[in-house]
């Protein structure tokens, strides 16, 4: 593709690397380089030029083999079209071979339009090869018919008989010197010969010559050298009508055969001036011993005219027998010229039809493939235009559809990822919330328009006390459970379809606690007020509650402490007085006095301690609260206990490397005391009071939460435990399972605990007794 | 048992049949050693058909191609050809005279030329040589065995359009050299 055509392409959208620009469809290298014959019109041009100069010269050919040396025919030109001839059918085989077994394999691997392609050369072969087949079967049969027609008789039987006639007149001639001849060699005196008289010779020879029309009459004398016979010339008579520019050299060959008993023809001597001499000759002998003593040569003299008749005549009765004789070969150099015009035909004419079914089926095929490829998503696929007429407007039109649809295709995938990226700002923003609303303490349950339970959130699972399978449940199954009947009422407002939120504050018991809950159910309506569910938010108001609830203690105290303790000095003054007053009674007088005043004054003293204690509650100071070392201080609260209670063994497990915690040293130590107290109370102060046949043992053990960031302080004791139904009231205050006690020990634990940021937990022991966990931020 | 005759008489003929076919044209070889001088002599039998023969009358110059191969035998590998020569006779048949005009040459040299009226003497002029000092016996090794091999052919040939190629008829001769 050329770089303008590239240039004005339009721009593919970047999909991915697969999607890389392909140049086009089907090609390859294979198929470009075949295109540069087949496509290009000059060379197919001058392909016909060369077929039809190949026809010309076969033309010619055929017209001058005839004339052509008979040796050249039958060596080389037969031998040369034979090898066309099977260089063609090769060519012609192996063209049909190969587009036969092509469009077999394209049909059987299903290619477009292999069928129509099949048929198409199919039909293109039948076309030529019927017609050809049928024209060198007709056409060699009228070579045949025509060199025979060559060799007619009439023809043979003139030239031969014209032949015949020339040769008879040349025999006779001949037999006519042969006469004379041998007459001369009788009349001419051998004597004169041997001594070689000239001039006797010439008298004998000469009236002769004249008498009997001879031409020349040259006379030889045999001469005996060295055993061998030779003749020289004596006498040459000739006629005054013999034209110049004869020779002696045919007649001195001819007398020494003569004389030498050969029997070869006689020679026939050409003239310069036109004609031919006939000679004949015989031998001179001496009459009494008949030895050859001469040679005489009668020569007669053929005119131009008649001579060149004759040669003429013998000269196309040879090329008429040429002919025949060479009509085997020439019929094979028609029938191969007509064969490999046939055949070139053939091969033209099949190449041709399956060119012009490749240059049909090729643009469509390649279409079909460029369809293939835009249907698999390669938008960026173009096909190549390889011509200008309606297949090229195609190919055109075809890629225009193409750069619509990858423009189409960039839109959708700009579309696409600004649709992915909102997506995942969703996603994150959905993430964010199901994340924030993870991790609130505010339990939230969404319901659905059929009551289903939604979503549910791990605050409302922990605080209503269910697990993940209820999402998808009905809303009403769940709150059947005996604990959680309390929000059926928030449940059928929330599906009344009011829009106001309803709130409801209930309370629930989990895990021997009591659990305060504030609920508020939203109904969820559509623009049309049709119900489309409710959400239900669940907040645990019990530190809210409890803290109140303290709150009014402390009130409760600060006025008792007021309300009380200003009337108890009075009271034990007053009881001294009658006490002191009493002194000089009766002794049962004073006696009882003395019991009663007593009385007055130790229960006062109680009332003071109480009114102090609750004062303290009441005036608790904020805690100053300072990075402490939780070991060494529990370390220290502990040794305030060695040698008091020798039955129970205090086990102190410290955490190594406990970071420092910020605590009020003197408060937290307040609270241990506290714990540790509780506990001796519920060991009962020595090892006979421990009920369970355990050694009585109090543990006292930090530990370090660094994921968490928590130091914890734990204290348990093997005692006979707290029930769970007494666990939550512990921190209340004025609740106390001992005698004698305000109640406020724990209350005031917790309050310090609460105020340092940290919280306090109590739990069963294993296998028996109580576990107090505090939990401080480090 | 006709069954049987009849088999017999087929692989009878089967094996005649190449015998028959053989029975034709051939060249008979005669070498002779002679002044260091490999003297050949050479005939081309049954070669006058009629066919060359109406060539011959046609007035169409037929020559006679003698290639000749002097050949060491070799027994684990092809011959090795020591020498060639090629010997050419020419026949031209005069229509107006009935005469033969004839030549002979070896190795392009004309070597005989002559003029014959007897188709017997022509005949004779083409087909048969005698002693024809060909090559030279120097090179030959005593004892040694060697071919004598002569490819006979005519031209112009005769051939045919379907399969042109003919190569001639062919006859050897082996012997030992001994000086």
């Amino acid at each position: 593709m050329s770089l303008a055509r590239e240039a004005a392409r339009p721009q593919a959208p970047r999909l991915s690397s697969e999607h890389a620009p392909r140049v086009s469809s089907g090609g390859g290298s294979r198929l470009r380089s075949g295109r540069a014959f087949r496509d290009n019109p000059r060379l197919v041009l001058l392909g016909i030029i060369l077929l039809l100069g190949a026809l010309v010269a076969m033309v010619t050919l055929a017209d001058r083999s005839a004339e052509l040396n008979p040796d050249f025919v039958s060596e080389v030109v037969l031998y040369a079209v034979s090898v066309a001839d099977l260089t063609m059918v090769i060519a012609l085989g192996f063209v049909l071979a190969r587009n036969i077994v092509k469009v077999v394999v394209e049909r059987r691997r299903g290619l477009p339009f292999s069928k129509f392609r099949g048929k198409l050369v199919l039909a293109m072969l039948g076309l030529t090869i019927v017609p050809s087949v049928l024209v060198l079967i007709v056409g060699g049969e009228l070579i045949r018919s025509s060199t025979e027609r060559w060799l007619r008789a009439p023809v043979d039987d003139v030239l031969r008989l014209a032949t015949q006639i020339a040769h008879d007149y040349y025999r006779e001639r001949e037999t006519l010197m042969e006469g004379h001849a041998a007459r001369l060699a009788g009349a001419i005196p051998a004597t004169s010969v041997i001594a070689g008289d000239e001039e006797s010779v010439r008298r004998a020879v000469a009236p002769e010559v004249a008498a009997a029309k001879m031409a020349l009459v040259e006379v030889y004398r045999v001469e005996v050298t060295g055993g061998r016979q030779r003749v020289t010339p004596l006498v040459a008579v000739e006629s005054a009508s013999l034209p110049r520019g004869h020779t002696r050299a045919s007649a001195d060959l001819l007398a020494s055969r003569i004389i030498t008993g050969g029997t070869d023809p006689q020679p026939l001597e050409p003239l310069e001036g036109g004609g031919e001499l006939v000679r004949a000759g015989a031998i001179i002998r001496e009459a009494q011993t008949n030895q050859p003593v001469g040679v005489v040569i009668a020569s007669d003299h053929l005119s131009g005219g008649l001579a060149a008749h004759s040669r003429r005549i013998t000269s196309a009765y040879e090329d008429y027998n040429h002919l025949r004789v060479l009509k085997r070969p020439l019929q094979g150099i028609y029938l191969s010229l007509f064969l490999m015009m046939t055949l070139m035909i053939l091969v033209s004419a099949t190449w041709m039809g399956l060119y012009v079914a490749k240059r049909i089926t090729r643009p469509v095929q390649r279409l079909a493939a460029g369809a293939r490829e835009i249907g698999a998503g390669h938008l960026d696929h173009r096909i190549e235009a390889e011509t200008r007429d309606e297949f090229g407007s195609l190919v055109e039109a075809f890629n225009s559809m193409a750069s619509g649809l990858a423009a189409s295709q960039q839109k959708l995938e700009r579309s696409r990822l600004d649709l992915e990226r909102k997506n995942q700002q969703l996603d994150d923003r959905r993430r964010y919330i199901e994340t924030v609303l993870e991790r609130i303490a505010t339990g939230v349950v969404s319901l659905g328009a059929d009551s289903r339970i939604e979503t549910i959130n791990g605050a409302a699972l922990r605080l209503l006390g269910v697990d993940r399978s209820v999402i998808g449940a009905q809303a009403d199954e769940v709150v059947q459970r005996d604990d959680l009947r309390p929000l059926e009422p928030l449940l059928r407002h929330a599906r009344g379809g009011g829009k106001a939120p309803a709130a409801q504050e209930f309370a629930l018991a989990r895990d021997g606690r009591e659990l305060h809950l504030a609920a508020a159910a939203t109904p969820l309506q559509r623009d049309d007020g049709t119900f489309e569910g409710a959400v239900l938010v669940f907040d645990d108001v019990t530190p809210l509650i409890r803290t109140q609830r303290v709150a009014a203690w402390r009130d409760v105290a600060r006025r008792l402490a007021h309300e009380i303790k200003n009337p108890l000095t009075p009271i034990q003054l007053c009881a001294e007085r009658m006490r002191r007053h009493f002194t000089t009674a009766p002794p049962t007088a004073r006696a009882l006095v003395e019991e009663c005043t007593s009385t007055i004054v130790g229960e006062v003293e109680s009332l003071k301690e109480l009114v102090d204690e609750f004062a303290q509650f009441a005036r608790m100071p904020a805690p100053r609260a300072v990075p402490s070392d939780l070991n060494a201080v529990l370390a220290d609260t502990v040794l305030l206990y060695k040698g008091l209670f020798n039955g129970i063994r205090i086990e102190q497990r410290f955490a190594d490397a406990l970071p420092p915690v910020r605590v009020d040293i003197e408060q937290f130590r307040r609270v241990v005391i506290n714990l540790v107290d509780n506990a001796v109370e519920a060991l009962g102060g020595n090892p006979a009071a421990s009920s369970n046949g355990h050694t009585p043992e109090i543990v006292i053990e930090t530990r370090h939460d660094p994921v968490n960031g928590v130091a914890s302080v734990v204290v348990a004791d093997n005692g006979p435990g707290i029930p769970a139904a007494d666990r939550e009231k512990l921190f209340m205050p004025y609740y106390s399972t001992k005698r004698r006690g305000s109640g406020l020990g724990l209350a005031i634990v917790r309050r310090i605990i609460a105020e340092h940021g940290g919280s306090i937990d109590v739990a069963d022991n294993t296998p028996s007794g109580t576990i107090f966990t505090i939990e401080l931020p480090v | 048992m006709n069954r049987v005759r009849v088999y017999v008489g087929a692989m009878l003929a089967a094996l005649l049949l190449p015998a028959a076919l053989l029975a034709g044209p051939g060249v008979t070889v005669t070498p002779l050693a002679r002044d260091g001088r490999l003297l050949v002599s050479f005939r081309f039998t049954d070669s006058f058909g009629e066919d060359l023969r109406a060539a011959i009358h046609s007035g169409l110059p037929i020559t006679f191609v003698y290639e000749i191969e002097l050949r060491r035998r070799t027994s684990l590998w092809l011959d090795r050809t020591i020498a060639t020569a090629t010997v050419l006779a020419t026949v031209r048949y005069d229509n107006l005279t009935h005469r033969y005009y004839v030549t002979r040459k070896e190795d392009g040299r004309i070597e005989r030329a002559d003029t014959v009226d007897r188709e017997e003497a022509a005949r004779e002029w083409l087909t048969s040589f005698d002693k024809l000092p060909l090559f030279d016996s120097a090179p030959l090794e005593r004892n040694g065995e060697y071919i004598l091999r002569i490819r006979a052919h005519t031209t112009p040939r005769n051939a045919s359009f379907v399969w042109p190629w003919e190569r001639g008829i062919a006859g050897l001769a082996k012997f030992t050299f001994i000086q």
